[in-house]
């Protein structure tokens, strides 16, 4: 047997001024050719790990750095950084912060030119490795101009070009859409079983990586806690959901049966092959209509929208929302949907049609008077963040409005208590934690008391934990009476929170249905390149009259019809 | 976004080579700092402009820093206008200005000056100067992508760091200008009506955008560090290039006429007096 490619010695590792260890005592090897998945919630040193493999950590951290990291044979403290680069591939979250060079070629042959490779060299890598990543032609395009998917796809090809023993991909599908996702993934399972590329990918991707990970590694609290493949870490169920980490749908759906399978299936087919034959005689449930019937709040009449370089980003938009409502705007990304609701709050005019909002064209609001009524958290809460401490924070809009200083205080405290954010009242709001600041805009804004709030793309970049509180939050506050629109394209987040579902693909509305329905109409899905949950694709095999949507819905049938025998559920 | 780096279209300028293009600035800038008769100096303004807009820099753009610079002209044309007299007389051995409008005596500090139509022309050389080195930055800058300007730099010998430090700050810029944009956005969408809200209370609000402007900046820094150095980034003087910078025909052409054009404007200037001011 060869020598493994990656051997980490009871390694530790402490930020400068942290008083915690980001990594404990840690010991693994990963042998080449493996495709290794790095799981683990937000905080659990997934990212110190991938740093700690090119030596980045503690090189260029510093920091306290306790045992040995070596890949292929470099010990990752001895050598500089710059060295480790040829042998280290690195594909980080943020597509935007990663690229730097103004043209596919250039960025690609950047490592290369910084590794002195002749000229000749880095042209034949180039055509190389764009072939691999699938983006030949595209040489002189600037990487702006490239998808999300096709952004990290360059990120990838650069890291490949200089012919690294190892490929790190922290999060890298973290901000994508489930086609750019889907792209990645794809190139990884290639480069990974047919040319052996070892992998090493932290991701949240728990459906993803059950399928394509030859090994897991779980990692909480900088300490590793198991390790072991996608059937045995995923299967454990308990354990996975004690670290505020989402198993596979498939394995949480088996795993909440009355007596289930010694080994749970966490792959999609495992879990169809494992289901008995369709049942049959159910009924479809009573499709409700989800319709109040009040006077809609905002109404979109034949929106049309074209960009100042003349890309249509809106055609024909007809919608209403209603008080109340839990709506879903769903779609890959530049389908539109930030620029629907961008026309909502006025910060985009329409070409065309026009929007109303209480009855009164947006055109007569200002951007300030439409926001009192519509409260908006944009995808990045740190560009909503502008005063000293949380408490300034949420009081800024009511003192720059001139409300009466009781009210301030008294609709203040009241913010801080919904979000619960007493504790962090006097601190910064860039010292807390991304899921916290996002909660922080929220109250900002909920002290105006809007009737309707829209929470653009809030779970992007959470982790399962992170991403169920903010949708928590949404759901205290629909029960309030607000009426919410979320943005999403993680489907399987939403079940149990919205109520109707706004399919939108090329700037059109492609479905507009209660939640239950839209999740089965999976050719309307699949047009648009979105992914049903697993449960929802079990659902459909099972019993797809009844249109199944959660593990625990799929769960309750299964166990059912084995009690009676096969009957239906 | 990216009209902040690059033209969108193909011409001329985007072919030539960096190096000409900074000849050619450079050329424009002396000369526009030579010639004081706002005739010849506007012309040189209006030929800067035509080529702008034929190498694809927008109306809009350039309207946007006219805007941005109108209070300053503004300020130039009247200081000038009242107090360049002396100025004007040592110049011109005139011994009268022609006055068009004098202050009340008992004006607090201004009182009894006169604006001169002498002066007023005076001010528009100024306003003429600044706007030609103005108009030739988008003209060399926006021209040409970062890369090749980078490839220029070095092989002008300017140390690869250097020209690496000014590369990426152009490539940086964008990105702080849409940060710029979407804390604005943020404030508005707090319920704020800024463009109705009286100037101090703007301003007030303006000054607290730095804050997230700064650690968004310096978060985004250290991540374009963290992603050179996962590349082998060290600054490397004996690196390799993929492209390489060559001067074609048309840069020698270029570098040659504009070599030609300063030392005609230098030779007219002192022998001819042209682009002397005079009344």
């Amino acid at each position: 047997m060869t020598a493994p490619l990656v051997v980490l010695e009871r390694l530790s590792y402490q930020y400068p001024r942290s008083e915690t260890l980001a990594l404990r005592d840690i010991s693994l090897e990963i042998q080449r050719g493996e495709f290794v998945g790095l799981i683990g919630p937000t905080g659990a040193g997934k990212t110190t790990l991938c740093l700690a493999l090119n030596g980045i950590v503690p090189q260029f951290y510093g920091g306290r750095f306790f045992g040995r990291a070596l890949v292929a044979g470099l010990d990752t403290v001895e050598q500089p950084v710059h060295a480790l680069a040829a042998r280290v591939g690195m594909v980080f979250e943020d597509p935007e912060t990663q690229l730097t060079a103004t043209s596919v070629e250039n960025e690609i042959a950047f490592a290369l030119e910084n590794l002195r490779t002749p000229r000749a060299i880095i042209r034949q890598r180039i055509a190389r490795v764009l072939a691999v990543v699938g983006l030949t032609g595209l040489e002189r395009r600037h990487p702006h101009e490239l998808s999300g998917g096709q952004k990290q796809r360059l990120a990838i090809a650069a890291a490949l070009a200089v012919e690294p023993a190892v490929l790190v991909l922290d999060e890298a599908t973290s901000q994508l859409d489930p086609a750019g996702a889907a792209e990645v993934f794809s190139v990884l399972r290639a480069l990974n079983r047919e040319q052996g590329m070892t992998v090493v990918m932290a991701s949240h991707a728990a459906e993803e990586l059950a399928e394509f990970a030859d090994r897991l590694f779980l990692l909480a609290e900088g300490v590793l806690v198991e390790e072991g493949t996608p059937d045995t870490i995923y299967s454990q169920v308990a354990l996975l959901e004690a670290h505020q980490l989402r198993p596979p749908q498939v394995a949480k759906t088996f795993s909440l049966l009355p007596e289930p399978p010694v080994r749970l299936p966490v792959r999609l087919e495992e879990g169809l092959a494992a289901l008995p034959k369709q049942l049959v005689g159910l009924e479809p449930p009573a499709v409700i209509s989800q319709r109040p019937h009040a006077a809609p709040m905002i109404s979109v009449e034949g929106l049309h929208h074209r960009f100042a370089d003349g890309t249509p980003a809106l055609t024909g938009i007809d919608l209403a929302f209603y008080p109340g409502e839990y709506a879903l705007i769903v779609g890959q990304n530049g389908t539109g949907k930030t620029s629907l609701v961008k026309h909502l709050l006025r910060l985009l005019e329409p070409t065309q049609g026009r929007v109303l909002v209480l009855g009164r064209d947006t055109r007569e609001w200002t951007v300030g008077t439409l926001a009192r009524h519509i409260g908006y958290v944009a995808q990045n809460p740190d560009q909503q963040i502008f005063n000293a401490t949380v408490m300034q924070e949420i009081a800024f809009a009511l003192r720059q409005l001139h409300f009466p200083p009781e009210e301030v205080a008294s609709r203040t405290a009241e913010a801080l208590t919904v979000l619960g954010l007493e504790a962090v009242a006097d601190q910064h709001p860039f010292s807390l934690p991304k899921g916290d600041r996002a909660r922080v805009i929220i109250a900002a804004m909920l002290v105006l008391q809007p009737q309707v709030i829209i929470l653009d793309e809030p779970t992007t970049g959470q982790d399962y934990a992170g991403a169920r509180a903010i949708l928590d939050l949404s759901r205290v506050l629909h029960e309030q009476g607000k009426t919410i629109i979320v943005i999403t394209h993680q489907l399987y987040l939403m079940p149990g929170y919205a109520e109707r579902v706004i399919v939108m693909g090329k700037g059109q509305v492609l479905l507009d249905a209660p939640l239950r329905q839209a999740y089965h109409a999976l050719g309307v899905l699949r047009d648009t390149q979105l992914s049903p949950p697993q449960a929802v694709l079990l659902g459909q095999h099972l019993c797809p009259a009844v249109q199944l949507l959660t593990p625990e819905e799929v769960a309750h049938c299964l166990a059912t019809s084995q009690a009676s025998g096969g009957d239906p559920c | 976004m990216l009209s902040w780096q690059t033209v969108p279209r193909q011409s001329l300028f985007t072919r030539l080579d960096f190096r000409s293009k900074l000849v050619l600035m450079l050329g424009v800038t002396g000369v526009a700092f030579l010639w004081e008769s706002p005739w010849w100096g506007g012309a040189l303004t209006l030929g800067t402009l035509v080529a702008c807009l034929a190498a694809g820099v927008t109306l809009r753009y350039l309207w946007g820093i006219f805007r941005l610079l109108l209070p300053f002209f503004i300020f130039m044309l009247l200081m000038q206008g009242f107090f360049a007299g002396p100025l004007i007389i040592a110049r011109t051995r005139q011994t009268a200005l022609t006055p068009l409008l004098q202050l009340p005596e008992h004006w607090f500090l201004l009182g009894g000056a006169t604006l001169s139509a002498e002066g007023l022309t005076y001010g528009l050389n100024i306003i003429f100067k600044t706007l030609t080195m103005v108009l030739v930055t988008p003209l060399t800058i926006f021209t040409t992508d970062v890369n090749a300007m980078l490839v220029s730099l070095v092989q002008l010998r300017i140390p690869y760091k250097v020209a690496f430090v000014f590369s990426s700050a152009l490539r940086f810029f964008p990105l702080l200008a849409a940060e710029l944009h979407g804390i604005l956005e943020a404030q508005r969408l707090r319920g704020l009506d800024l463009e109705r809200l009286a100037l101090p209370r703007r301003i007030s609000l303006y000054a607290r955008v730095a804050v997230p402007l700064i650690l968004g900046a310096l978060v985004k820094s250290q991540q374009l560090e963290i992603a050179l150095q996962a590349k082998a980034f060290t600054g490397d003087p004996l690196r390799t290039y993929l492209h390489e910078a060559r001067l074609r025909a048309a840069d020698y052409a270029l570098i040659g006429g504009v070599v030609l054009f300063l030392l005609f404007a230098f030779i007219a200037y002192f022998a001819w007096g042209m682009g002397r001011f005079s009344v």
